[in-house]
């Protein structure tokens, strides 16, 4: 969908920059994300990284409460400003449907009671992200922030959600939300009898008590009820996701995508190139994590030097050849997204090797230090 | 590198596994490898088995690349099994083409997503139910979705109380999410925190959907060491030079490797503790193939 382009444009020059680190589960793009931003901080820019699925063990590593508010993390060194908002994925569905109603208590009231509410939030995705967008966009207002860092949940379709405000539109829109009363009006209907001239002959409303008779009385005056309200507060609910929109895609954000050398990475970064041209945005950088350059030189003086028992020895050259085959797995896959991906520059940051989420997260925001630039945005 | 090179951990005997197996867990931890792999020892061990993935089937074909000879790879799509799952409520095809299309069809589907995924699961049903004495294993949806997934059936039941939708909520619980039709299989690593979000995931899935996880598969277990390599190390680090140096370095990197031992050797610890029977797939630099995985795998008793 190619249409979320026109909530782009109203970036002011006050705004924060924007950067969104994208990519599938388990290439560490969480602790990518916290290295980049504690990096940007250590640089002098009073930076906010924004976790979208709140991973407990960097949350806690970083001294930061999961909820909904701002925080800031204690750094070790005196330069810089770092902040964090982890807002809880669990408790977002209620945050969301108390600001979309919050000044409609009879219409909220009936929708935390229907069924179907608990439902909604597996089905609109989004629903987290939207909800953590606007708390930044919340604290973006504040103005005290230079550089946002968003980590996106582990998913190809992370930002889908910027697409909301059209489709919200047509199934929010009056027809729809009238023919479900309908529907619903009529769901105790008896069968109706396939007439003889086949289905093509039906008259209007056969469907409609098809539909009826199939899905049952109650789901249909659920859904009804349900649609009826949110009518209600549709402009809100287009504004709420406006807002979140302008900040995933105006031109002050740029798109890191997080990437290790595996098949699955390969494809996710892919994809996400092909959902964000439909975007009409480009990535700015690829970070391949886990793409070692040469093993550490150190292992290879273990290796040779004299006197070296053992152990050691054996202990440094199994490290080097799990460095080696890193490094080889990183080069074809950077070669093959260097081809394919022509306009879009890589990064390679070391495999990182650590007792503690915070010496991770630390060790690789010194590997990220001097490419801050390059994931900025223009 | 051989499965017995693993720290050892205790384990329960094992139950004996359903002819559906269901793999969860969270995103990134391996799962969809993990599914790839168990079918692909099935398909070793037994000469067929079924891989069934929801979406585009692109992970799943990745992961079966080149050791896939006998495992039929079942993708379900979400439209397709929707309209498969209808034409029996609606009569037939052409009218559950005609009412899934209408356009407020739309928001129902949208508001209860429960129907997509009662679809899907009944899709699962219909696989396993075509392929008697073959083992079918489903890569499912990461953690909180596919529990949510799995205890639609029991909700729908609840919720409808009767007519055609309420007996497809029943048939694919009786059918599919019974102890005996599908065993679940959990895959998770050897993290404290992540053990902890799974030892949840295992409760849940024995209170809220009636299955509990019959095996725990711990992804990425870090291989130990040699037994003397830091103590040897850290004598060499408090020498001079450039040896000395070098040395230091490697303490660092061993015992960032110690560490990680020592929380995945707990994490087994508590999953044990809780009489969750595991199999352990060690920590590579390089993802490892299903095929890699499987071989791991039978090495942990899984054949």
């Amino acid at each position: 969908m190619s249409g979320a382009s026109k909530h782009t444009r109203g970036a002011s020059p006050n705004d924060p920059l924007v950067v969104v680190c994208a990519g599938g589960g388990g290439v560490g793009k969480t602790t990518t994300s916290a290295a980049l931003a504690l990096a940007l901080a250590r640089g002098g820019r009073s930076t906010l990284i924004v976790t979208i699925d709140p991973a407990r063990r960097l949350a806690g590593a970083m001294g930061v409460p999961i909820t909904d508010a701002v925080s800031r993390v204690p750094l070790a060194s005196a330069k810089g400003r770092l902040s964090a908002l982890m807002p809880d994925p669990r408790r977002s569905l209620r945050t969301f449907i108390e600001h979309l109603f919050e000044e409609e208590p009879e219409a909220r009231a009936r929708v935390l009671a229907n069924r179907l509410y608990v439902g909604l939030a597996d089905a609109a995705a989004g629903v987290h992200e939207l909800v953590a967008m606007n708390l930044v966009a919340h604290a973006a207002a504040r103005g005290e922030f230079e550089v946002i860092v968003i980590d996106t949940a582990p998913s190809r379709h992370a930002i889908d959600f910027v697409t909301y405000p059209e489709r919200l539109a047509t199934l929010l829109g009056g027809r729809t939300v009238a023919w479900l009363s309908n529907l619903a009006a009529r769901g105790g209907a008896a069968p109706v009898e396939r007439p003889a001239g086949g289905i093509l002959s039906w008259g209007a409303g056969h469907l409609e008590g098809v539909i009826a008779r199939v899905t049952g009385p109650t789901l249909v005056s659920d859904t009804a009820s349900l649609f009826g309200d949110l009518a209600i507060v549709r402009e809100r609910f287009v504004s709420l996701t406006e807002r979140a929109s302008r900040l995933l895609l105006g031109d002050r954000a740029a798109y890191a995508l997080v990437a290790a050398p595996t098949a699955a990475a390969r494809d996710d970064v892919l994809y996400l190139t092909k959902r964000l041209e439909a975007l009409g945005r480009t990535p700015r950088a690829i970070v391949m994590n886990r793409a070692d350059a040469t093993p550490a030189p150190y292992l290879r003086a273990l290796r040779e030097g004299r006197g070296v028992p053992e152990s050691v020895r054996d202990a440094a050259s199994a490290l080097e050849q799990e460095s080696a085959s890193r490094k080889a797995a990183a080069d074809a896959l950077c070669a093959e997204l260097a081809k394919r991906l022509k306009k879009v520059p890589q990064i390679r940051l070391p495999y990182v090797e650590s007792a503690t989420p915070d010496g991770t997260v630390a060790a690789l925001s010194e590997a990220i230090e001097g490419h801050v630039e390059a994931l900025l945005p223009p | 590198m051989t499965s017995s090179a693993l720290p050892h951990a205790l384990r329960t005997p094992p139950r004996s596994l359903a002819p559906a197996l269901l793999v969860m867990g969270k995103g990134g931890v391996g799962k969809t490898t993990v599914a790839a792999s168990l079918a692909v020892l099935d398909a070793e061990t037994h000469g067929a088995a079924v891989l069934v993935e929801f979406g585009d089937g692109e992970s799943g074909q990745r992961a079966l690349a080149g050791s896939h000879k006998h495992v039929a790879h079942v993708v379900i799509k979400p439209a397709e099994a929707l309209q498969r799952g209808a034409a029996p409520l609606f009569g037939s095809a052409t009218v559950a083409k005609l009412a899934l299309d209408n356009f407020a069809m739309r928001p129902l589907l949208l508001a209860a997503p429960a129907i997509r995924e009662l679809a899907m699961l009944e899709a699962v049903r219909q696989v396993v139910a075509e392929h008697p004495g073959v083992r079918v294993v489903v890569d499912m949806p990461a953690t909180g979705h596919g529990v949510a997934w799995l205890r639609v059936p029991k909700q729908g039941r609840d919720f409808l109380g009767a007519g055609p939708l309420f007996e497809m909520c029943d048939r694919v619980g009786r059918e599919l999410l019974s102890p005996g039709r599908a065993s679940i299989v959990v895959v998770t690593l050897p993290e404290r925190l992540v053990i902890e979000e799974t030892l949840e995931l295992c409760d849940a899935l024995a209170r809220e959907v009636g299955l509990p996880a019959d095996r725990v598969v711990v992804n990425r277990v870090p291989l130990p060491m040699a037994p003397n390599a830091l103590a040897d190390a850290r004598a060499l680090a408090a020498g001079g030079g450039a040896l000395g140096e070098a040395a230091r370095s490697l303490v660092g990197a061993l015992e960032a490797r110690e560490a990680a031992g020592a929380e995945a050797t707990a994490a087994l610890e508590a999953l044990t503790l809780k009489e969750h029977a595991i199999w352990r797939v060690p920590l590579a630099p390089v993802d490892p193939s299903a095929r890699d995985v499987a071989r791991w795998l039978r090495g942990e008793g899984a054949a």
